[in-house]
């Protein structure tokens, strides 16, 4: 893996700073089956749908866009991350889920759709986290922002592989770490699935209905100071939480990386509307498109 | 097979299926998702003479049936296109239409000579009528100003010349004349609708750039009307862009007569919309019995009135 602050020139890459980063030239636009829809959490689902064309590609932080179809309004798509990858009895990949909190015009619609019904989707998009390697590797979530970490973690802990070809890690990490922060502890999802082997889940919620009372970034301060080894902090939530987790790391030396959740038009770079700003090495900063030169970012690049 | 072929004046098109600037990146964003060569041609991203970094975000909202945006002509700039894009969209295979935009006349001329040698550009589309663009001056909606710099680009350029006209003013028809006396070889109608989104529970605009041009299913009624109108008052051969998402849609603007069509937010939600609007198109032509799509434009029968704004 290459460390953020290992790469020299922002502007290698032709299609951004990311040396994951680029458009995806085998992604896939299809109609996709819902095979199953069930509650999650408080007001969060977790929808199935058959897809084997994405199933086979996708890779942990990848997302793809999911829209309804023959409907004017909600017009758009919306981008969802991957939460996992389902398998045939042959082995094959066919099947994606992802876990989404109702909170607009689109998610309450998508909230109502049934088994059997169609949506429309594109995708794989965006870069995806770096692989894993040998280091402990610590994932901060904050709320839905947990979604991206279950194949992250499944893919650290080789329990599972993902991608076409198949990618295989180096180097276990010395240790997984979850950190999840949520506002309650209704609003915890999908706890059986992070039940892991090897997997240290650590808690907190705002009101200390479990776990840790308090910020999550309180338990990742608390890692940070402890562990010997230096890790790799991967990182997903509401953007004053990515903030506070990028100074965090930033004032430890501690490489980081986050995984942006903006706003989207299109989801494949061709609208200009998902731009954040980065730093540059000829200006202070330049917009950015999180679809294609994102949604994972070294937190040192971004001019917040 | 119905001839699917279509000229507006110089500029020859094996279709009238094009997609539209700013909703198609450089088109290498839509790969995965086209087959380039089907396409009657692809207008990439307006190029201005300096890069320009955008408008804050959030640059789009969406509206019933629309899309706002106030992307504010985020690109590279001229040097960088030429050196980055221009070979890449040359070799796929369709026209390629380069969209340029600038402050004023002088600006207008630089690019189009320097645009002049490339010889595999197929034509000019000038953006006019951007409303995200402050600091120049609005020329899409001044009859004097669209004539002159259509002239000066014509003067300076061997391509066939667009002009793509702003629906933000009070007569189209009128600015599309005077495009047409300044040396267009076709209108492209209409670009965004300006509107606005807010949020008022924050007393806040909804976009970075406050106000924002409205795109989508929900102008297309409004593109309809100004093709219509357009196309009964000036007899130059029209682009028809406005909420295109079916070959319905594409049908209805060539029968008011449109000679061509662009898609544009519907490659944002419908990736893969317009190869297939290609293949709708030949199939729908042949259950038309039309021959040719020269068949089908301006085919509406519209008794009545000639409305009080038309002239
Ligand atoms: C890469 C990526 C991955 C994601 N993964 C997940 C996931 O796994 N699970 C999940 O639940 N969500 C995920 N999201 C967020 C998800 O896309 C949104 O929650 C979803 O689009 C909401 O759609 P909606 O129609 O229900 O809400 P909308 O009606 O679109 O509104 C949602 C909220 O966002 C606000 N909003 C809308 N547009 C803007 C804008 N341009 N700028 C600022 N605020 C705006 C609205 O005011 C509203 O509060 C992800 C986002 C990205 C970019
Ligand atoms: C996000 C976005 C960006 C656009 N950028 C440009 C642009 O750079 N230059 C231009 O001439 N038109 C631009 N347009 C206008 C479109 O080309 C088109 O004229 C308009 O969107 C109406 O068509 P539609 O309803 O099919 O989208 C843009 C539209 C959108 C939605
Ligand atoms: S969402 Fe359209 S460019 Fe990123």
């Amino acid at each position: 893996m290459s460390d953020p602050q290992s790469t020299t020139s922002y502007d290698q890459n032709p299609c951004g700073i990311h040396p994951y980063g680029g458009m995806n030239q085998r992604a896939v636009h299809k109609s996709a089956v819902v095979v199953s829809h069930e509650p999650m959490a408080l007001n969060t689902f977790r929808l199935r749908m058959t897809c084997p064309e994405l199933a086979r590609q996708i890779v942990p932080g990848q997302f793809f866009m999911v829209r309804l179809p023959g409907l004017s309004d909600p017009l758009l798509g919306r981008p969802f991350a991957l939460f996992n990858v389902f398998y045939d009895a042959n082995g094959e990949p066919t099947d994606v889920d992802f876990g989404y909190v109702v909170i607009g015009k689109m998610t309450h619609l998508l909230s109502q759709c049934q088994p059997g019904d169609e949506l429309e989707i594109w995708g794989p998009l965006g870069n995806g986290f770096p692989l894993p390697d040998g280091r402990p590797l610590v994932l901060v979530a904050g709320g839905i922002g947990q979604t991206p970490f279950l194949a992250v973690a499944r893919e650290a802990l080789r329990l599972q592989k993902y991608g076409d070809p198949v990618r295989n890690i180096e180097a276990t990490p010395s240790s997984v770490t979850l950190c999840y922060g949520v506002r309650s502890s209704g609003y915890l999802a999908g706890l059986d699935d992070f039940t892991l082997s090897g997997l240290d889940m650590q808690i907190a919620t705002d009101d200390g209905s479990r776990g840790h009372k308090g910020f999550v970034t309180q338990l990742l301060a608390k890692i940070l100071d402890e562990q010997s080894d230096k890790p790799v902090v991967y990182c997903c939530g509401p953007e004053p939480m990515m903030q506070a987790v990028a100074e965090l790391t930033a004032s430890r030396e501690t490489p980081c990386w986050l995984s942006l959740e903006t706003p989207m038009a299109c989801g494949f770079g061709a609208c200009f509307s998902c731009v954040i700003r980065v730093k540059m090495n000829d200006r202070d900063w330049d917009y950015r498109r999180v679809c294609v030169e994102g949604p994972v970012f070294p937190a040192e690049r971004l001019a917040w | 097979m119905p001839e699917l072929d279509v000229e507006l004046n110089r500029l020859k098109l094996k279709n009238p299926i094009l997609v539209a600037s700013g909703t198609f990146g450089y088109a290498r964003e839509m790969q995965a998702y086209t087959d380039f060569s089907r396409l009657g041609g692809i207008v990439p991203k307006t190029v201005t003479p300096l890069p320009r970094p955008g408008n804050p975000p959030p640059r789009t909202v969406e509206t019933s049936a629309g899309l706002l945006n106030s992307i504010g002509l985020d690109n590279d700039g001229l040097d960088v296109f030429l050196e980055k894009h221009l070979d890449y969209l040359c070799g796929l295979g369709t026209a390629l239409i380069v969209n340029i935009a600038a402050k004023n006349i002088d600006e207008f001329r630089t690019m189009a000579e320097r645009l002049a040698p490339e010889s595999r550009i197929a034509a000019l589309e000038l953006n006019i009528s951007c409303p995200n663009v402050s600091g120049g001056v609005d020329m899409g909606s001044d009859p004097q100003l669209t004539e002159a710099v259509v002239k000066a680009v014509r003067e300076a350029c061997p391509h066939p010349i667009i002009a793509k006209l702003t629906p933000n003013v009070t007569s189209v028809p009128t600015i599309a004349a005077a495009a047409a006396a300044g040396g267009a070889d076709a209108v492209a109608l209409i670009n965004t609708v300006q509107g606005m989104a807010v949020d008022w529970r924050r007393r806040k605009p909804r976009l970075g750039g406050i106000l924002g041009g409205l795109s989508g299913p929900a102008i297309k009624p409004v593109a309809l009307r100004i093709v219509y109108q357009v196309a009964r008052a000036v007899s130059i051969p029209i682009i028809g862009i406005g909420g295109i998402q079916s070959i319905d849609d594409v049908m209805d603007f060539l029968v008011v007569g449109a000679s061509a069509v662009q898609i544009g937010t519907a490659n944002f939600y419908n990736p893969t919309l317009a190869t297939q609007l290609v293949d709708e198109l030949d199939r729908c032509l042949e259950a038309e019995k039309c021959q040719r799509v020269q068949d089908v434009i301006g085919t509406l029968q519209a008794d009545g009135p000639v409305p009080a704004c038309n002239r």
